[in-house]
């Protein structure tokens, strides 16, 4: 194990450093991404005030404003689009340079994930995180979330991390058949939208879409997280959530691995 | 140390067809071309070696090397690197080999060179004490010490070669694949890589292995080449052997003063050797004639004393065939029968 960190957290940190080299792009992406949690978060006020009703999909107004930016701080932690990486390395033929070190690609990958989620969760995630809690605290009048509540909520985020990489990387490996991906990746950001929780909380589906939301991994990326903070599953229902999540991991590694050797006995490197 | 057996390779593809009918027609057909990139290559190279792998673009050297470095599927046949099947073990393989593609780079675009190095160390778990003694050795042939601060996106391609060089040799790799390592080099940086590379073969016995389009990397570093040309060996031998089957023509030039004389000439019937033996030509604007002999046949003084006797020679060139006219003949016949 701590050979395996040694061997991969270069890449993590390596992607670190060159997240600060490039950091103009970033903050630009970051206020760019704010913007539509707040377009969100007045979207949602007019809805509760239209509507006349306190609780909407099992969500009071306060806790819809605590979603939102839960969201938003939650998507930091877990989702990077590794599948692009994938992509870009299979057009530009660098998969080769990967394939010729002693190291496993998809690991070197999820380091590298961590790497760039390590930065998005400090810059500036974790600030919209401490500035929510102050606001929910002092403005909306609710109680701070638990210690308890932090630790399950970082623990479910961790896998939801896993769940997602894993999943992109699977994703990302079309890239190996079609070469591009680019259009089929603007499909899936967007029916992962509606499939996380990201942009309407499953909740607010009908009972039937939300079983089927419930049976796919995407709600396990999200929306599971956001409501364990919300304090939302408690008992087993809390057990059962996590335990999903963690056979959702385990699944999407057994498919990742299974697709990995298909891909590389039918690789072809592109350009010399 | 390597062990390559009946090695093949085919790359499938949909058929494409011409025009804008064609691409719609594309889309609907399931017809599939093969093309067989490599075909049926069979060699073993002991450790120490330096061979040089030629062939012409396209001719599969590549797709070999990429097949001995566990990247790509052979379709048929088996290849062995140092005792392990580099397809099966693409891991294990690759503690032993050092690979450079001349025209890509395994070092880390936005990070500074020295940086590199260091995730290289942990990736291939090389001790400290040796990762500094290699590092010395390399400074010493490879001047890293220059940029190794840069950030390798600054550096200039010469630098960027050397820096691959040095990478590729960081964990002392039993056998090392280069692939291009001089291209767009210039003569001096070019010079600077063979000599480091002659140097690491000669201290560490590194087996290497080079695909080149430039003859010099091959007179200078390589004892064996082997030619492939359409995905098939077609010469597998030592530098000697092949220079000596197929370079065994001659060429005089000899500037001369008295050119009308020529006529009395006919080397071919006073030395008794057909078209094949012996041809001539003469250019006008240098007044210089040209004698192209077979070496074995014909003796240089036969044609200069012959010559002599009815003009006057103001100069005399001789050449020997380059390597560069033999591998060029080579790849347009495209067989060669010396082994």
């Amino acid at each position: 194990m701590g050979r395996l960190l040694k061997i991969y957290m270069p890449f993590a940190s390596n992607e670190l450093k060159r997240q600060l080299a490039y950091r103009g792009a970033f903050y630009l992406f970051i206020i760019t991404s704010l913007f539509s949690s707040f377009i969100s978060y007045y979207l949602w006020m007019a809805v509760y005030g239209s509507s006349g009703q306190g609780v909407l999909g099992g969500l009071t107004q306060n806790e819809m404003v605590v979603y939102i930016f839960m969201v938003y701080v939650t998507s930091s932690i877990v989702t990077v689009s590794l599948s692009t990486w994938v992509s870009d390395d299979v057009v530009q033929g660098t998969v080769a340079m990967n394939l010729i070190k002693p190291i496993d690609y998809r690991l070197s990958l999820i380091a590298k994930a961590l790497g760039r989620v390590s930065f998005q969760f400090l810059a500036p995630a974790v600030f919209v995180w401490i500035g929510l809690e102050i606001y929910k605290v002092t403005v909306l009048d609710m109680a701070p979330v638990s210690v308890m509540g932090v630790v399950l909520y970082l623990f479910s985020s961790g896998m939801s991390f896993l769940l997602f990489v894993l999943f992109d990387f699977c994703f990302g490996m079309i890239a190996f058949f079609t070469t591009y991906i680019f259009g089929l990746r603007m499909v899936k950001e967007a029916l992962l939208g509606f499939l996380t929780g990201q942009l309407i909380p499953i909740s607010f589906f009908p009972e039937a879409v939300q079983r089927v939301f419930g049976f796919l991994p995407f709600s396990s990326m999200i929306y599971t997280p956001v409501m364990i903070y919300l304090g939302k599953y408690t008992g087993r229902t809390l057990a059962f959530m996590l335990l999903r999540q963690g056979i959702w991991v385990l699944a999407l590694y057994g498919l990742g691995s299974l697709i990995w050797k298909m891909v590389t006995k039918r690789l072809v490197v592109l350009g010399g | 140390m390597i062990e390559v057996k009946n090695i093949s390779k085919d790359f499938v593809s949909p058929k494409k067809y011409p025009g804008l009918k064609g691409a719609v027609k594309g889309l609907f057909s399931n017809e599939k071309v093969v093309k067989t990139a490599v075909d049926d290559i069979s060699f073993s190279i002991r450790k120490g070696e330096i061979v040089g792998y030629i062939g012409s673009n396209g001719a599969g050297k590549s797709t070999t090397i990429k097949m001995m470095t566990g990247i790509l599927t052979p379709t048929k046949g088996t290849c062995r690197v140092a005792g392990i099947n580099p397809n099966q073990n693409r891991k294990e393989n690759a503690k032993n080999i050092g690979v450079v593609f001349g025209q890509r780079t395994q070092l880390w675009w936005d990070l500074p060179l020295g940086e590199s190095f260091t995730i290289l160390k942990e990736i291939y778990d090389v001790p400290a004490e040796d990762f500094s003694a290699r590092m010395d050795f390399l400074n010493d042939v490879l001047e890293l010490q220059d940029f190794i601060d840069r950030p390798v996106r600054t550096l200039s391609l010469g630098q960027r070669m050397r820096a691959d060089l040095g990478a590729a040799l960081l964990h002392n790799p039993k056998v090392l694949y280069l692939d291009e390592p001089t291209i767009g080099l210039d003569l001096v940086v070019k010079d600077n890589i063979r000599r480091a590379i002659k140097q690491i073969n000669e201290k560490y016995q590194t087996t290497v292995i080079l695909t080149t389009h430039d003859i010099g990397d091959i007179e200078e570093l390589c004892s064996r080449i082997i030619i492939i040309d359409e995905g098939k060996l077609i010469y597998d031998g030592s530098l000697a052997n092949l220079k000596d089957t197929y370079g065994n023509k001659r060429k005089i030039s000899m500037e001369i003063r008295q050119p009308w004389k020529l006529k009395e000439l006919h080397l071919e019937e006073t030395f008794g050797v057909g078209e094949d033996g012996c041809s001539t030509e003469f250019i006008e604007e240098t007044n210089s004639f040209c004698v192209t002999f077979d070496k074995h046949r014909i003796q240089v003084p036969q044609v200069l004393s012959a010559v002599m006797e009815v003009t006057e020679v103001k100069d005399v060139q001789i050449q020997e065939t380059e390597l560069a006219q033999i591998v060029k003949e080579i790849y347009n016949h495209g067989t060669a029968e010396g082994r």
